[in-house]
This record gives structure tokens, sequence and C-alpha cells, in this order.
């Protein structure tokens, strides 16, 4: 918890809950650990963004819900990825790509 | 696909709103129970494990309201809980609701009655084809007023202008018109053949006009109305037996004109002009001109164009003189039709405008003390997660309901209102057939309404949302600090309101003063016991045959006064007060050796400017000056000395002889007025009466020569029968004389007291209206004071308690509070006299015998005011006296 708190911009919050879907269905809680795992703890996301943009996303049809289980036996709803999702994270991830490339040239042009 | 699931989603969250919501509510409890397991799992406590899941998510209700936000078509459902929160809120308070409502509904449907006829007779377009392009067109005169044209000049204008596609000349009278179901007296007009091209219409049955018809000579021919043709003809397809008999002569029926084409207003039946060949003066001002612009050419084009035309003629005729036109001009026939009702109407527009100001003024402090009423209830959605937007939205969504339901009911209200104004209307207003409420009307009430919403509920929320509105969770404990603010903005609105009133109260005190200076003004004759009756028979030339004529209302006359409870009977050939009056011209003082032979030595000798005189032309009995009351100064009136072959004989008013004659006795000088009525017999004047205001009472007396009826008939007459019986007694008596005498003549019937009255009806309509308004902004202002003052009385219940408590008397308490209204009513006067003082001069014109700043009406009006607003003030201020300092204070 006592990782920086880096606000997250819109675009990548979408792109870090595609890319940790694309490991298999998932529930909110979930979803949230596994973003703090993969970016090593230094995005932690809160409920108030994590839900609006799980539901944003789901009206987008990127990805879709059902409720299930979860490991200790307790009701959760669950995300999976759909194939626009898919989709969607390939072009994310090439826009950040290049923007990632940009920024970085910029930061380094004298 | 996406955007089909797209569409479902905003379905479903519009229609299952309920079953999303409890899905979200249970995913996120979901998610804290996982967040809880987690923690556990981590080796806290449980409650300790509670405890921080419920800190990491951060209240669950925010997080909910976040994930609603974002939805597909939030907006809309939020529209729909905005409103129903909001007619929660309007029915939590009805009293107030039902206040504002009403407040609204009075200030939007007269706004939206008095706009319908500011629309129907000033904006409408003409119901012709492409109406902005005709134009009406007139001589400019040596005083730059306008005028008629004549013959010459018309034809100048119509030969010779680059602007016009068509111009074409009409005048229109009244005349007798038999040969129909009955006689009547009808309007008719008389036009050049281009006449209805200019308006792009053509005769639904038979023909229009073609240049044969208007020639010298021609056979005559006459266009009928529509209406005329179903009612009085009785719709015959074949018009080739229809014959109309009118001023004596026959007519036959051309054609017939489409449906609701009325134009000039009234007339009926449309005949060609220059039947008799035209007038060849320059100076004898006999027709309109209407004309269609060319595509392309502009209002400015035209005119440049015709003024070029009209100095042309003005720098090359040979009949050089006042009377000559000067200049030329073109305006929008729309704008000549409504020139003279123009001020009127926007004073009244302007005048509910105000009203409405007024109005929303209320509505504004009552929604503003209901918002410091909710202080906490905004302190705790804010407290919630509401944006400041969401918040705002909702003052506009309640302020949007306010004004629609007010505004749905008065224009309710207008509907009935706009029937009750075209009742009230002065007969004399344009186009009054073509008010109503219209399309148009309809947009200008919802926009009206839309704004009013807006700007409502817009300053509402920027003054309840100001600054920190969660402060309210505090402040709204001690309920009573920080509505210091919104306690003065109240005052502020409430001087506001009170200018304005005073502004609007000062205009009605005027235009009711003027009216009581026109009622006072003698008018120079009696209005009452007259009944008048308007006989025309045909125009006839023959010398013979108008002494005929003559003797025929020589003997009417005669049965006339026979009649039970008739005491006088004169004859008049224009009555005052009605349009049109009596002609106007230019006489000559000469003596017998001096008679001109012809006309054109008749122009000759008017170039002697010493011989000239102008004044109006009035063929009367003596049995007229009788009836009327009008006055003998000096000399005598007519008598039986005065026959058809003794000297034909004048009298003259009083301002006549005094203005013409100055230090001189006018009786027995003699004057040739023949250019009047084609006699150029002298005129020695034998008497002076007193001067009348023919032309209104607002207007100067005119100076007026009076000739003999029985020496100078006139075929057109109204008789004036002073009568102690009943009108309507007198009226058929009258008419079976008359029936009996010759059945073909129709007449018409009225009292004076209706021409009287008639002829007030624009400044009495004007007076009714803003009076109306006036009383209505006071009754709302005053409501406003006692409204605010009322509140402020009851915010301030404690400290009231308190310092009472610490020894102030009633006396003090009451001079405290009504110090503090007597502020604001004084800044709220001297504001409002400011602005009277700035506007009133824009009426001035339609102001009469008081000036726009007269003292009188400003200290009265004002006094009104003050008294009004302190007498609103005093309530609340004995309120506040009343408080006991015990109840005050527990009162917390």
């Amino acid at each position: 918890m006592s990782a920086e708190q880096t606000s997250l911009l819109q675009g990548t919050l979408d792109l870090l809950i595609l890319k940790s879907l694309i490991a298999g269905e998932m529930h909110g809680l979930g979803v949230s650990r596994r973003i703090q795992q993969i970016t090593g703890g230094t995005f932690v996301v809160k409920p108030g963004s994590l839900f609006p943009a799980l539901h944003r996303m789901e009206e987008e049809g990127w990805i879709s819900s059902f409720w299930g289980d979860s490991e200790n036996n307790r009701r959760a709803k669950y995300y999976r990825l759909t194939k626009p999702g898919r989709k969607q994270l390939e072009a994310e991830t090439k826009r950040w790509g290049r923007i990632s490339w940009a920024i970085a040239q910029a930061l380094e042009a004298s | 696909m996406p955007l089909f699931a797209k569409f479902q989603g905003f379905l479903r969250n519009l229609f299952l709103s309920r079953r999303v919501d409890a899905d979200l509510d249970r995913e996120v409890h979901a998610h804290l129970e996982l967040l809880i397991a987690e923690n556990i799992r981590a080796g806290m406590p449980p409650h300790e494990a509670q405890r921080a899941a419920h800190m990491e998510l951060g209240g669950i209700e925010q997080v909910k309201e976040q994930v609603r936000e974002q939805r597909l078509g939030n907006w809309l459902h939020s529209v729909f809980s905005d409103c129903r929160y909001g007619l929660r809120q309007l029915r939590k308070n009805p009293g107030a609701t039902a206040v504002m409502v009403f407040t609204l509904a009075l200030a939007i449907g007269a706004t939206t009655a008095i706009f319908s006829v500011v629309y129907g007779v000033l904006l409408r377009p003409l119901p012709y084809a492409d109406s902005s392009r005709i134009m009406a067109v007139f001589e400019v005169n040596s005083k730059g007023g306008w005028s008629h044209l004549a013959d010459p000049n018309f034809d100048d204008f119509r030969d010779q202008n680059r602007s016009f596609q068509t111009i074409a000349k009409y005048n229109d009278y009244v005349v007798s018109v038999s040969g129909a179901s009955q006689p009547t007296r009808t309007a008719v007009a008389h036009v050049s053949p281009d006449f209805l091209k200019v308006f792009g219409i053509q005769p639904i049955a038979g023909r229009d006009f073609d240049a044969s018809d208007a020639k010298k000579g021609a056979g005559p021919t006459v266009l009928v109305s529509y209406v005329y043709w179903r009612q009085h003809l009785e719709s015959p397809r074949d018009l080739s037996q229809s014959h109309l008999k009118i001023d004596g002569a026959v007519y036959s029926v051309i054609g017939v004109l489409p449906d609701g084409f009325r134009f000039p207003a009234d007339v009926e039946l449309w005949m060609p002009t220059d039947l008799e060949g035209e007038n060849k003066s320059r100076t004898a001002h006999n027709y309109f001109a209407v004309g269609r612009l060319r595509d392309g050419v502009g209002v400015e084009q035209a005119n440049r164009d015709i003024s070029a035309i009209a100095r042309r003629i003005h720098d090359t005729s040979s009949e050089q003189g006042d009377y000559l036109l000067k200049d030329g001009t073109v305006v929008p026939l729309q704008d000549s039709l409504t020139g003279n009702a123009r001020p009127a109407l926007l004073v009244l527009l302007a005048t509910v405008g105000f009203l409405l100001l007024v109005a929303c003024a209320n509505v504004a402090n009552l929604l503003l003390a209901q918002a410091s009423e909710r202080a906490r209830e905004l302190a705790i959605r804010s407290a919630l997660g509401a944006p400041r937007g969401r918040l705002i939205r909702q003052f506009l969504t309640e302020a949007l309901l306010l004004a629609l339901v007010g505004g749905g009911l008065g224009m309710l209200g207008a509907y009935w209102g706009v029937a009750g104004l075209v009742g009230l209307a002065p007969q004399n207003l344009p186009r009054l057939d073509s008010v109503s409420i219209s399309i148009p009307v309809l947009a200008f009430a919802f926009v009206l309404s839309a704004a009013v919403a807006t700007g409502l509920g817009g300053f509402t929320a920027a003054r309840a949302t100001s600054g920190d509105v969660r402060k309210g969770l505090e402040e709204g404990g001690r309920g009573q600090a920080g509505s210091q603010g919104s306690q003065r903005v109240g005052r502020v609105i409430v001087a506001a309101q009170i200018a304005i009133t005073l502004v609007l109260v000062i205009g009605a005190g005027l235009f009711g003063r003027s009216l009581k200076k026109v009622l006072e003004v003698n008018p120079g004759f009696r209005v009452d016991k007259i009944v008048t009756m308007d006989v025309a028979l045909p125009w006839v030339e023959d010398p013979k045959a108008k002494t005929g004529q003559a003797m025929f209302f020589s003997n009417l006359i005669d049965r006339l006064k026979q009649i039970p409870g008739v005491r006088k009977v004169g004859a008049i050939s224009g009555l005052p007060l009605v349009e049109g009056g009596l002609p106007d011209g230019m006489f000559l003082v000469m003596n017998q050796s001096e008679i001109p032979k012809t006309v054109d030595d008749f122009g000759a000798l008017q170039q002697q400017k010493e011989r000239l005189g102008v004044a109006d032309f009035g063929v009367a009995t003596d049995g007229y000056f009788q009836a009327l009351g009008i006055p003998l100064i000096r000399g005598r009136i007519f008598d039986e000395r005065d026959g058809p072959n003794s000297p034909h004989v004048a009298v003259i008013s009083e301002s006549l002889a005094r203005d013409r004659w100055p230090n001189q006795d006018p009786i027995g000088h003699t004057i040739e007025f023949g250019n009047m009525d084609g006699d150029l017999r002298l005129l020695t004047i034998v008497g002076i009466v007193g001067d009348t205001h023919e032309y209104g009472l607002d207007a100067p007396p005119r100076p007026t020569v009076y000739v003999n009826l029985f020496q100078r008939p006139s075929a057109a007459i109204t008789l004036t029968m002073l009568s102690d019986a009943d009108t309507r007694l007198v009226t058929s008596a009258a008419r079976g004389i008359l029936q009996d005498l010759n059945p073909e003549i129709p007449a018409r019937f009225r009292t004076f007291s209706q021409v009287y009255s008639a002829s007030l009806g624009s400044r009495r309509f004007n007076v009714i209206l803003i009076g109306f308004f006036g009383i209505i902004a006071l009754l709302l202002a005053t409501a406003g004071v006692f409204g605010v003052m009322a509140y402020s009385v009851s915010r301030r219940t404690r400290e009231i308690g308190v310092r009472v408590a610490l020894g102030a008397n009633s006396s003090d308490v009451l001079r405290m509070v009504l110090s503090q209204g007597l502020r604001t009513i004084f800044i709220g006067v001297a504001i409002g006299v400011a602005g009277a003082l700035a506007l009133t001069r824009t009426v001035e014109s339609l102001l009469f015998g008081v000036t726009p700043t007269d003292p009188l009406t400003f200290a009265s009006v004002t006094l009104l005011l003050v008294a009004a607003a302190l007498l609103a003030c005093f309530i609340p201020a004995r309120r506040a006296t009343k408080v006991d300092p015990m109840v005050a204070l527990r009162y917390e």
C-alpha cells in the first residue's frame, strides 16, 4: 500500500485492465491485484476508478461479465476478455508503444 | 455489432435500471467481502479487517455513483431522477410552489398575449406572395409629411421608375350599393388595372381588370370580395348576369377575389379608376400607391429612384406652391400600414416585459429562500459525492419544471387573453384580424419560459452552491449564519423590483393622467343624446340633380323633426371625431368683381399669397349647430333667407376668424372656396361659431368654413338628431322615414357617444393595459417586500430574542426591522425615479397635457409605492416585536 500514488491516465487504465485479463477471467479485486503485481506495485487501482472502468469497457463490448464462485467459495462477478477486447488490447498496445517511444525521444532531446 | 450492443446497453440502463443497480450493489458488496477475506487471510483481526476493507473501497455509495455517472444513457436517467426529485421538492412546499407557478403563469401569459398582438400587427408578414417586396409609395409635401399622390405624379412614377415590376394607385370610399340582396353602405376601392398584380393574386372566378377597363368612358366593371359574392350575390358561378348599382351607375361584376383578400382594409368591391378621366392637377392628392419591387432591387434603391423622379417634377412643374410635392418616398407596405400603431404597441411590450421581470424577481426570492432552507440537504448530497454540476442541474431542473408548468398555464391564459385584447383593442388598430395564438407566438412563449427557467435556476444555483457547500452541514445545525448572504441578495432583488415597478406605475400614471386631460378637453360640442345617421345619395354632377338631392334632405330633416322626443335635427358632411373628417383646402379672399371663370384662373389667383387661407370645408345645416350645441359667437347661422338662388353664405370657426382676420371683423368678407365642390360662387361670411376638436380631443381645433347644405348640396351627409327619447325608438322611426322616402337608400346609425368613445379607443386601450400591468406589478412588488422581510425576521428570531432578553423594547425592535426595510425601499425608489426620468421621455409623443416628468405623477406614484412597501414591512416587523425571548432562545 505504500506504493507511490501514480495517477492513471484513462487510456492507460483500460490498457492495464485488458492486459491483466489476458491471463484469464477474474473478478474486480483480482484485476486490481493483478495490475498491482504486473506493474511492480507502481499502480494501485482504487475501486472508485476500477468499477466505472470495468462497466464502461463492458458497455464498449471489450469485456463480458458473469457471476461465479471465488477461490474460497464466495459469489463474485467475473470479467473476461472478448474478441473485440483482444483487438482493442492490440491497438492500445501499439498506441502506447508509439507514445512511450515519442516521450522517450522527447526527453532525450537536448 | 458493437453499436447494437451499445444500444442494448442503453435500453437496459434505461428500462431495467433497478435490476442493473441491484447487480452493481451485489458486485460492490462482493468486492468488499473479498477484501475482508483477503485481510483476514493476511492475519488481521475481523473488525480491523473490515475497517481496512472499507478504507480501501472508499464508500460503497460513492463507488456506485461513479459507475452510474459514466453509464450509457446516464444523462437521460439522471434527468428523470432530477425531475422526480424536483417534483418532490415542489410538492413539499405546495404553498410556495403554487405562488411561484401562478406568478409565472400570470407574467408569461400576459407577455405572450401582448406579444401575440405585436406579432400579429407588426411582425407577421402580410398574407401575400413574397410580401416583403410590396411597397407603399408616397409624395413628400413641403412640410416633410407624406401625402397622397396626384394623378400626373403617379403617372410619372409609374412610367419613369426602374425599380418596380408593377405599381398601382388606389383609394377607398364608402358608397351606396344596391342591386344585390339589399341596399348597403359598402366600402369600395378605386384601383388602377395592375392593382391585383402587385399583390400577386388573381380572381378565383371571372377575370381581372385589363387596361381598357380603366379608361375614360369604359363600361363600368367591378370585382367583388369572396364574402360579398357569397353573402350578397348568392355565389353565382356565371357572373354574366351579375350587376351592381353603385352610386346610381350600373356596374358589371367581372370577377371574384380569393377568400381573405381585403386590401385596403374592409373593402368589398374594387372598381377601376379614371372612368371620369384623370385629374390633370399635380396638387390634387387623391391616391395611395403600392408597387412590387423588381427582383434584386432594395428599398433604398427604389427610394432614390422615386425621389429623383419626384424632385424632377418639383423642379419643372408650373404648379409651384405648398401643395406641390417636394420629394417622394418608398416604404414597405407593412410598415406604412402599421407605423402609427408601432409606438404604442412597443410601449405595451416593454411594459409587460417589466412586469415579467418583477414577477421573476418574486420567484427568484422564493427559490433563494428555499435554497437556503436546503443548505443542509445540499451539503449531504455534496458529501455523498454529487459534483457541483449535478447540484446546479438540480436547481435548473426545478426552475424548468416551474417555468414549464407556469408557462403552460400562461399560454392557456393567453389564449383567452388574446380574445379579450382583440375585443378591447381600438377599432383603428390595423391588422387586428391577424392577431391570434399562432405557432411563432407559441414558440415565443416556450423560449420565454425556457429563458426564465434558465435565468431563475442558474441564479439560484449559483447562489446556493457558491463557496463550500459542505459548510452547510455545520451551519445548518445553527440555522441562521451564512443566510446573511442570501438575505442580502434578496434585498437587492427587492430593491430592483421596486425600481422597475416604480417605472411601470409612473408610466401608467402618465398615461392615465393623459387620458384624464383628454377627457377634460371641451370638445366644443355636445356628445350625449345625439343619434347620428349616415345617408349617402348617388354622386351627381348636374346642378339641378344636386338641388334635388338638397330638397330630399330637406324633406328628410323635416320628417325626422316630427319623431317624438327629437328636439333638433341637423346635417353635416363629416362628423367630428370620425376618421377621415372634413376635407381641407385653400380658399381665396376676394370680392365679387374678381370671380374666376375657370379652374385655371383659380390656379393663378392662388399664387397671390395675401389672398390665401387654409381651412376644412364642411357642408352643414343650421340644425347641426343647434343639435350639437356649437355656440354662435357673432353674426348669424343659416336661415330661410339663404335659398339656392340667394347669395351663398358661410359660417366660420372662431380660430379661423382669429388667425386669418386678426384685428378685423371677418363678417361681410367674401371668399372663394369653389375648389372644394366645383361651385365658383363666392361665399359671404355671415357668422362665427365656436371651435370644435374635429380631429380628436387631443388634436387642436381645426379652422373650418361651413357652407349651407341647401346652397352647396353634398351627396353624403350625416344627420344629427338631439333627442330625449330612447335611441332604439328614434333609430327605428328614422329608418322607417327613410324607407318611406326612398327604399333604395341605406343608412347607418350610431350614437355620438359611441363615436366619441371610439375616438378615445387607443388611448383607453393603453391606459387599461398599462394600468392593469402596473397594479399587478405593484402587488407583486409588495408581496416581494413582504416575503423578504418576513423571511428575514424569521431567520433573526433568535437574534431578536437575545436583544429583547438584553433589554430592547418592542419599539426598538420595530425600528430595527423597519429601518432595514426602509433602506431597501429607498434604494429601489431612488433607482426607479432615475430610471423613470430616463425612460418616460421615450413615450412623450403618446402623452397629452402632461410632461414626461410630471411632478404630480412622480410624487404620487412614489408615495403610493413607498406606502405599500412600508405596509408590507410593517406586518413582519410587528411580528418581530412579539418574539418571546424564552421561546426564541429555546427555538434551536
